[in-house]
């Protein structure tokens, strides 16, 4: 009987040693399997066909989400989507992140996706990557040899180029916790349904100072618009360490626009860009205030 | 090269031999004889391939099935008891839900994990729960009426 999929060889390891033993022993014939959102798909389509297939949703260390004030939030690579937007934690103190995990495709996609496949997918639209990049997050990742912590705005190079090496496996997702007075958010629209293709997303932190509403920090994660996700540095400057107002807002928002290079639509998602930076920066103020 | 597994199906235990790169949605319906799980857009989007593992909906279709070995796996065929349907398949005949059927397996299952999880929702959240589970016929209003009143039907202690 004909099936959807190339045979390969199924390999189950139960620790986190034992998978990156497994990706340095198979090297490029080996893919990671977690959720398999995006795996089976590409797999289904034959853009790859790996001969070993290791599946590392049996790693019960690898699935949390633990936050203390000092330590900041850590979230093991398996969590899912369903578990990061739905989680009390992340809702209360990181509530961008909830909102962006909670947009990702539909409720069974989410129940399945990990937030570690999703960084690695390491795609142009990919929704919980701006807040990623406003938390200042930094990746875990773990070889045979080796482990290191990469900031998250160095993780991307090219669409679906991370700086994931061979053999290596993101582990966990490191994040602080924000500065006293600050608020975030995560504003989106999509082609033309709600259940759709992002075209603009933005994510704002900011942070207030706590005399005279002087914006000690703001940060603004795009995704959709350039090659990679990434922060619109010069849009922040516009307001960092000025006392925010509804003119430096635009203008923030303007320069945010102007700093994105979206490939098609362009005219009209740099236009949304302006829209849903002013938005987003407005709500945040909003929240802190 | 096959490996048997142990599957638990709607309550039922079983030992299959099984090829790796089968899918969930194969073994259940090829093996199984399990039809009601349905392969249709094979990418994730439209949800006729929806299952319960573990009372999770779950894409069957981008599933392999040595990863479900262990778990509960809840098809269609798992909610009525014998010949008594369960609510939501009671409510959706009565509402007139159901036209060609090739979505129903997969709505009936994302609304009974929703209504699992939460047995008192508002039509929003039932629409949000089963976002991921597309009707090319019916236009969705007669689902959502029928899941908001096997909602009530249940919470009454109806069966």
């Amino acid at each position: 009987m004909s099936r959807l999929l190339k045979p390969f060889e199924y390999l189950e390891p139960e620790t986190v040693e034992e998978a990156v033993q497994l990706l340095s022993k198979y090297g490029d014939k080996a893919k990671v399997l977690a959720g398999g959102t995006d795996l089976l798909i590409s797999m289904k389509k034959r853009k790859i066909s790996p001969q070993y297939v290791v599946y590392i949703k049996s790693i019960p260390e690898l699935d949390y989400i633990q936050y203390s004030q000092e330590a900041g939030l850590k979230i093991g690579a398996l969590a899912t989507h369903s578990t990061i937007a739905d989680s009390p934690i992340i809702k209360d103190k990181f509530e961008l992140l909830a909102t962006a995990c909670g947009k990702v495709g539909t409720p069974q996609v989410r129940n399945m996706g990990t937030i570690g496949g999703n960084i690695c997918e390491g795609g142009p639209s990919q929704d919980t990557i701006p807040s990623l990049l406003v938390l200042e997050a930094k990746l875990k990742l773990i070889s045979l040899h080796s482990e290191r912590i990469v900031p998250i705005d160095e993780f991307f190079i090219a669409p679906f180029k991370t700086a994931l090496q061979e053999a290596e496996l993101l582990t966990e997702i490191q994040i602080p916790t924000p500065a006293p007075r600050s608020a975030g958010c995560y504003k989106w629209f999509t082609k033309t349904v709600r259940v759709d293709e992002t075209l603009v997303g933005v994510a704002v932190l900011m942070s207030l100072d706590s005399t005279d509403g002087i914006c000690s920090d703001l940060k603004i994660g795009l995704c959709s618009v350039a090659p990679t996700p990434f922060r619109a540095r010069r849009a922040e400057e516009v307001l960092r360490g000025k006392k925010v107002d509804n003119t430096l807002i635009e203008q923030a928002a303007q320069v945010a626009a102007e700093e994105a290079k979206p490939r098609s639509r362009a005219d009209y998602r740099r236009r949304m860009t302006k829209v849903l930076v002013t938005e987003a920066v407005n709500e945040t103020w909003r929240k802190i205030r | 090269m096959k490996q048997i597994a142990s599957f638990i199906v709607n309550g039922k235990a079983y030992e299959l031999a099984i090829e790796p790169h089968m899918l969930l949605v194969e073994v259940l319906r090829d093996e199984l004889g399990l039809t009601g799980t349905k392969h249709s857009c094979g990418i994730g989007h439209c949800g006729a391939c929806t299952v319960l593992i573990d009372g999770t909906p779950t894409l069957s279709c981008l599933t392999p099935a040595l990863t479900a070995k262990g778990k509960n796996v809840t098809t269609i065929e798992g909610l009525a008891e014998g010949t008594t349907l369960h609510p939501i398949q009671k409510a959706f005949i009565d509402f007139g839900a159901i036209q060609c059927g090739y979505c129903t397996p997969g709505m009936i299952l994302s609304a009974k994990a929703q209504l699992d999880k939460n047995p008192n929702p508002t039509r929003e959240q039932v629409k949000q729960a089963l976002s991921g589970n597309l009707c090319r016929c019916t236009g969705y209003v007669k689902i959502v009426d029928a899941v908001l009143a096997a909602a009530e039907t249940i919470k009454k202690g109806g069966k």
